[in-house]
């Protein structure tokens, strides 16, 4: 039976910590003595419309978070969990899930729809839940029910539809769910919440419903019903509908073309005449298309023509009529958009679709923008000109160097005189279309660019001069600044041309970052930002001298941070940005000159105290703060090398906190990185630490609360341990080892449909194989045979990965190196299996034949390896 | 799923501020570069070919990380190192040696910095003549040193660049001698172990230039390291196929007693370099194998086998061991003989490398029991009654091909008696009896069945003798039940004349016209 729980889901919400932290742990509790009863307990909860809504809330959330999870092994534990779970009960708790669909309270509904979906994710696949669909349509097929059950039940079939594929359901069932999503959305039938919900439900349910659109009469159907409803007279329902055929657009773009002439005329009617959310949607509807054609495009290789998906050229057809479409959006500026970079709107959405247009078809745009250009840039009317540069300034990515250097050349001269515009709006944007030449047309590295040495006085005298502008020009002009520094960066004799100027530009910056009047710390960081590109990108040879000077500059900066006082929780962010900016540039200051054995000496006599103002900026712990000296501190480490042994005492802790910290993750995967950094500085001197980083790591690997992505460097941070301690490693080898083929089982498990998931199983997979490496390499000269039990297990893990056909290059090249590894350090020990394996020789070979020269490099000393093993 | 607030589309606005984007950029290029440094790192271990001295400075990354185009840098370093080198050796002025040694240990950096190391840019260069002229005598032990070390280097190359040693050989055998300084002399010694591991000819080279006397000598004292390269140098230089070598190693005064010591001592690695010398000498020299049966060393390597577990210990040990038992019928007769403590002992650890993981020990034991097993009559029955016969059931039903093979020798010599002359072998009626009761036959069927003739042959035989010897004419039977009958058949028109009238004679003689009749 289920447990009154009403009170414990209250007081866990309760302001007050402790009733809160005890309710917690009553739950808790429950939940692990008996989980079956726990979930039960949660549903009667929720279905139970008596009960306060925030209870019924958290009830809610708590059964969601049981049975889904981000991360993939948390996750799959649920499943199994969920699985484990006797059928009545389960079934109990459907039951209830189902019945809440009815109830009056719109929270509850949606909740559940959401669990349902959870369970059916899980239910379905497996065939366990067959009655699901059945009980769903029936909901929508009977006259008398409740408009609301029917807006319930198609989100929840928009849900399941979202999380199942439609290879789970028989077809009968597939065509079933969809005609009672797309009737939710007939105008005759339903009133406007029914119709809503009915769209976004065809919104998630829009992949689940490949089959359909692969059969042209049902295409057309369910075409035509989403043009009807993106006619509809509520906003919000045009506004589902459009965002629709935006999904439509990227899913289905191979089948669109008999319906372009429609979309064309219902998304230019929305763009000149909808609501704005809608004319959003519209505009970007053909921002989607531009994404697939560039897709397209940048998959289109000359020797397979023909293989791929086809090329529709829409952007290319509607080209004449698209971009007057465009341009006219650029002239809907807002006021004071230029004050806050979290603002969307119309022209906003314009210029960044024109900007893809320009991408996708390239030179072709330039006849058709520059008119508009050259007519507006010269208005009076501040829009026109804001407009014109905008306009110009987007479309500098795409059409051919050769087209756009002569405009680009010719209008140079005229853009920097527009620093000086009446208008702050033209002033931003001019400076942010300069930033864009910079990028795109300047290039010394590579011999070419727009400014010449005779200019770049005049380019850099603007920029300097209009850096004092208002904020939101400083803070354009700051982007100007740095794409030109990075010009420069390895631009040969080029790279002196910047070399005169850096005094001056390093001391506007600093200025800019001093300025008060910014409101927020936006154009602080990019001023310090911009710094750090050119003092990264400068020539070190003629500049080490001035950022000699710079450094105890910015030690000073950081060292007052300690003295700012600290009243509200208001002024410790601003103290923790701050001190986030000013690790950064010591950062990149630490990593400039410890690049250089000249240089290199002015870091090591300073490096005592840039250690002690790191470890006082951990003192003030800001977790940003936290992440920007941990950074720094690994830069450092590197330049003192075996020196850093005396800041380990000190520092240790931070380092245990940095790798404990879970919630900001970003803060943990650098920690974990600057544990490589200190191995490789220390190397057996790290020893005393690693049972303290050693048990950290381990836990951090077993946490299901840690982001996953900040696993894998972990397996190699084993791998840099095992390098710098070689033998000492050996008592960690019983616990990482089954670690180590855990994770590689996983990925032989993992997902493939899924890019994100392919990423992450490229990645897990290189990460483990380094940490075989490191690990294989460390017991190489004294114990190796520690490491022979494991060979097996390795061995069929490459011959896996060999075999998989979606590995990317680094996956590649540190399988072939952990394979030599394997054969260098476990020699003779490792033959039998060898001879056994006969993966290896294709593998081999398919490396030796790479254009990649590491690839190859290292695929020539792996067969080296084996053979010696061979004829032993 | 939608979480929640079903946000609608937003995408990044093309114009943006540089803020946001670059500290991203930043953090991703700083983790960059550690990735980077573990990389090179890594590879700088992989292929750095460290010497046998424990020089504390191995070069690691430090400033030069090695990118892409690291072999063409490499060479060109490496030439220009060798150009230095020149002008190194030219100069003689104030600060020479000191100069010499520094553009030595550069060069020698470089040749042990890659899996590919530089050595044919150094050898163009011009690098062996100058390496020669400072191995010359009186120079001071750092310089020979770096010297050696570079030429070991060299060595570890391709077979031609190894042959481009040899000018430098008669100076890395004399910095051999008792005058040299220890490192000096071991690093010599590894050079010449590469030169030797590259074949035939370059040994006859050594051996005519006399580098085994001063390699042996080496082996004598108990200095580990030093008695470890050396030990490696000769198990390469006595390689053969010529057994002169070996026989003249085992002639040099104290190196029996040398090996027996360091088998003794606890120092496994040490143990397996020695154990390879022993390896080679039994293998090769029957001289060699007639001093080392009549020593301890049997004794020794029995010992070895039982306590040890590292299985690069164990294969050298388990090999010299058959090689003793194989080349020499002494061993057999006089050593192991049954009852002795010694033979028990042998069984003992033959048993146990039997049941280990290694399909390596298990062949190489198998193999051990089947020389044993050709013994006189006492032999076969210690066996018969040993550990070691359901273990041997079970791996010639279960294990690959190559050991199933020795498996079965072993089976098939406990069932035969010793024979003086040709003609069929006398049966053992109770080993075959109860080793076919035990489920033997269908494994040698097997064989009977596989295309290597060796083992075919080895298949048939034993089956004759089952058809001949098993008690109550139930021979034919049991073959046939094992299909054996189907088996032979495959050999009806076999191209090898041998097996052939083998199979056939058999099937005519016991499965003839008459077979089944009685029934």
């Amino acid at each position: 039976m289920a447990m009154e729980i009403t009170q414990f889901l209250l007081a866990a919400q309760s302001a007050d910590a402790k009733v809160r932290t005890e309710a917690e742990t009553n739950l808790r509790q429950f939940q692990e003595q008996n989980m079956p009863l726990f979930l039960l307990s949660l549903s009667v909860e929720l279905s139970n419309d008596e009960k306060p809504v925030e209870s019924r809330r958290l009830a809610g959330i708590v059964l969601k978070n049981s049975l889904d999870a981000k991360d993939a092994i948390r996750k799959e534990q649920l499943v199994q969990q969920w699985m484990a779970i006797d059928v009545s009960i389960k079934s109990q708790i459907k039951d209830f899930l189902l019945k809440t669909l009815g109830s009056s309270v719109p929270e509850a509904r949606h909740t559940s729809a959401q669990v349902i979906a959870k369970i059916a994710s899980i239910e379905i696949p497996r065939k366990q839940w067959p009655e699901l669909i059945g009980s769903l349509l029936n909901n929508m097929t009977q006259q008398d029910k409740p408009a609301s059950l029917k807006q319930a039940t198609l989100e929840t079939l928009g849900y399941v539809c979202e999380e199942i594929s439609h290879q789970d359901l028989v077809q009968d069932e597939v065509n079933a769910v969809l005609t009672a999503v797309v009737q939710g959305m007939n105008l005759a039938d339903h009133g406007p919440e029914v119709r809503l919900a009915a769209t976004k439900a065809l919104y998630n349910a829009l992949e689940f419903a490949q089959t359909n659109f692969e059969n042209e009469m049902e295409r057309n159907y369910i075409m035509k019903v989403v043009c009807d409803t993106a006619m509809s007279t509520e906003v919000e329902i045009r506004q589902a509908a459009f965002e629709c055929l935006v999904a439509i657009a990227s899913a289905y773009y191979e089948v669109l073309e008999p319906y372009m002439q429609t979309l064309f005329q219902l998304t230019s009617n929305a763009v000149k005449g909808d609501e704005e959310t809608v004319a959003l949607q519209a505009i970007e509807f053909w921002s989607s298309i531009c994404d697939e054609e560039i897709e397209l495009q940048e998959f289109e290789s000359p020797e397979s023509g023909d293989s791929g998906p086809p090329h529709s050229c829409f952007i290319e057809k509607a080209l004449s009529s698209l971009i007057p479409l465009l341009l006219e959006t650029l002239l809907k500026q807002e006021e004071d958009q230029d004050q806050d970079d979290t603002i969307w709107n119309i022209s906003m959405a314009g210029g960044t679709c024109l900007g893809l247009v320009a991408r996708t078809v390239g030179d072709a745009i330039v006849p058709l923008v520059m008119p508009f250009v050259e007519s507006n840039i010269v208005k009076p009317d501040w829009r026109c000109r804001e407009a014109a540069t905008y306009a110009f300034g987007s479309i500098l990515e795409g059409p051919s160097v050769e087209k756009l250097s002569p405009l680009v050349q010719a209008g140079l001269e005229f853009l920097l005189n527009a620093m000086k515009d009446g208008n702050n709006h033209v002033k931003d944007t001019t400076a942010w279309t300069l930033s864009r030449i910079f990028e795109l047309l300047h290039s010394p590295a590579n011999d070419f660019s727009v400014i010449s040495p005779e200019n770049l006085k005049r380019v850099l005298g603007v920029l300097l001069e209009s850096i004092k502008d208002a904020p939101n020009v400083a803070e354009k002009v700051c982007g100007a600044i740095y794409y030109l520094a990075q010009g420069y960066e390895d631009a040969g004799p080029s790279s002196s041309l910047l070399s005169p100027y850096l005094t001056e530009i390093i001391s506007c910056l600093i200025a800019t970052a001093d300025r008060t009047d910014g409101g927020d710390s936006k154009l602080r960081s990019s001023a310090y930002e911009t710094l750090n590109e050119v003092v990264r990108c400068s020539n070190i040879a003629e500049t080490s001298s001035i950022i000699a000077q710079l450094l105890p500059v910015i030690m000073n900066k950081l060292g007052q941070t300690m003295e700012i006082q600290i009243v509200s929780s208001e002024d410790r962010e601003k103290q923790g940005d701050l001190q986030a900016s000013l690790c950064g540039v010591l950062q990149v200051i630490i990593q400039k000159l410890s690049s250089t054995d000249e240089t290199k000496p002015i870091i090591l006599q300073a490096a005592d105290q840039i250690m002690l103002l790191f470890l006082k900026v951990f003192g003030c712990r800001s977790s940003t703060v936290h992440e920007e000296a941990m950074l720094a501190i690994g830069a450092l480490a590197y330049a003192t090398g075996s020196q850093f042994e005396k800041y380990m005492p000190e520092f240790f802790q931070y380092l245990e906190m940095g790798l404990q910290n879970f919630e900001e993750y970003q803060v943990c995967g650098i920690t974990v990185g600057v544990v490589g950094d200190i191995c490789r500085a220390l190397d057996d001197k790290v020893l005393p630490y690693c049972d303290g980083i050693m048990g950290l790591l381990l836990k951090d690997l077993a946490s299901s609360e840690l982001h996953r992505s900040v696993k894998p460097p972990i397996f190699s941070c084993f791998g840099d341990i095992a390098l710098a301690i070689g033998e000492h490693f050996e008592k960690y080898v019983p616990y990482v080892l089954p670690m180590m083929q855990g994770a590689a089982e996983i990925c032989a498990k993992m997902e493939t449909s899924d890019e994100e998931m392919v990423d992450y199983g490229n990645q897990l997979r290189r990460c483990i194989f380094e940490a075989y490496s490191g690990i294989l390499q460390g017991f190489k000269t004294v114990k190796p045979e520690v490491m022979v039990p494991y060979a097996q297990h390795l061995l069929k893990f490459i011959e896996l990965v060999s075999r998989d056909s979606q590995r990317d290059e680094s996956v590649t090249k540190a399988a072939v190196a952990v394979m030599g590894d394997l054969a260098d350090a476990l020699g003779s020990n490792i033959k039998l299996m060898l001879k056994e394996s006969a993966f290896y020789d294709e593998f081999l070979g398919e490396c030796l034949q790479s254009d990649d020269e590491q690839l190859k490099e290292t695929a020539g000393w792996t067969q080296g390896m084996i053979q010696r093993v061979m004829v032993l | 799923m939608a979480d929640d607030s079903s946000t609608s589309h937003r995408r990044d606005p093309i114009k943006s501020s540089v803020g946001n984007v670059a500290a991203q950029r930043r953090r991703q290029n700083a983790v960059t570069v550690g990735k980077e440094r573990r990389e090179s790192l890594v590879r700088a271990k992989r292929l750095c070919r460290v010497g046998a001295t424990g020089d504390g400075d191995v070069p690691v990354e430090e400033n030069d990380m090695i990118t892409d185009e690291a072999g063409f840098l490499l060479d060109t370093q490496t030439s220009s190192a060798v150009e230095e080198l020149k002008s190194a050796v030219a100069y003689q002025g104030k600060g020479a040696m000191q100069k010499r040694v520094n553009t030595l240990r550069q060069l020698r950096r470089l040749l042990s910095k890659s899996e590919f190391p530089p050595v044919e840019a150094a050898l163009k260069a011009g690098a062996i003549p100058l390496l020669v002229q400072c191995l010359s005598f009186g120079s001071p032990d750092e310089q020979l040193l770096e010297a050696a070390w570079c030429l070991t280097n060299i060595a570890a190359g391709k077979p031609e660049e190894t042959k481009a040693l040899m000018p430098a050989l008669p100076l890395l055998i004399a910095h051999l001698g008792e005058k040299s300084s220890l490192p000096v002399a071991e690093q010599c010694a590894w050079a010449l172990g590469n030169v030797a591991g590259e074949g035939e000819e370059l040994r006859n080279v050594l051996l005519s230039q006399g580098a085994l006397p001063p390699l042996a000598r080496m082996m004598l004292p108990n200095k580990g390291s030093t008695v470890r390269t050396a030990a490696w140098a000769l198990s390469n230089l006595i390689k053969g196929p010529d057994p002169k070598a070996a026989t003249e190693l085992i002639k040099v005064d104290g190196v029996l007693d040398a090996i027996l010591r360091h088998l003794r001592k606890v120092d496994e690695e040490l143990a397996t370099e020695v154990a390879w010398v022993v390896v080679y000498l039994s293998a090769l020299s029957n001289f060699a194998t007639g001093v080392l049966v009549k020593s301890d060393v049997l004794q020794l390597l029995v010992e070895r086998l039982a306590t040890s577990n590292s299985l690069q210990l164990l294969i050298p040990v388990l090999r010299s061991l058959g090689n003793l038992v194989a080349a020499d019928s002494h061993t057999i007769s006089t050593v192991l003989v049954p009852g002795h403590e010694i033979t028990d002992g042998v069984i003992k650890v033959l048993v146990k490398c039997l049941k280990s993981d290694h399909r390596v020990l298990k062949k190489e034991a198998s193999w051990v029991l089947s020389n044993i097993a050709a013994g006189s009559i006492e032999h076969k029955q210690l066996i018969y009654s040993s550990e070691a016969v359901p273990l041997l059931l079970r791996l010639l039903s279960t294990a690959p091909f190559d050991i199933r093979k020795e498996v079965a020798y072993v089976l098939g010599n406990l069932c035969v008696a010793p024979t003086a002359g040709e003609g069929k072998p006398n049966l053992i009626e109770e080993h075959l009896a109860s080793l076919v009761q035990r489920g033997c036959l269908s494994g040698f069927i097997d064989l009977v069945r596989s295309a290597d003739i060796e083992a075919a042959r080895l298949g048939l035989q034993f089956t004759e003798l089952v058809l001949r010897g098993v008690p109550n004419g139930d021979g034919p039977k049991l073959v046939e039940q094992e299909d054996g009958i189907d088996a032979m058949e495959i050999y009806q028109f076999h191209e090898n004349e041998d097996l052939r009238n083998m199979a056939n004679g058999l099937v005519d003689k016991y499965f003839g016209e008459d077979y089944g009749i009685d029934e």
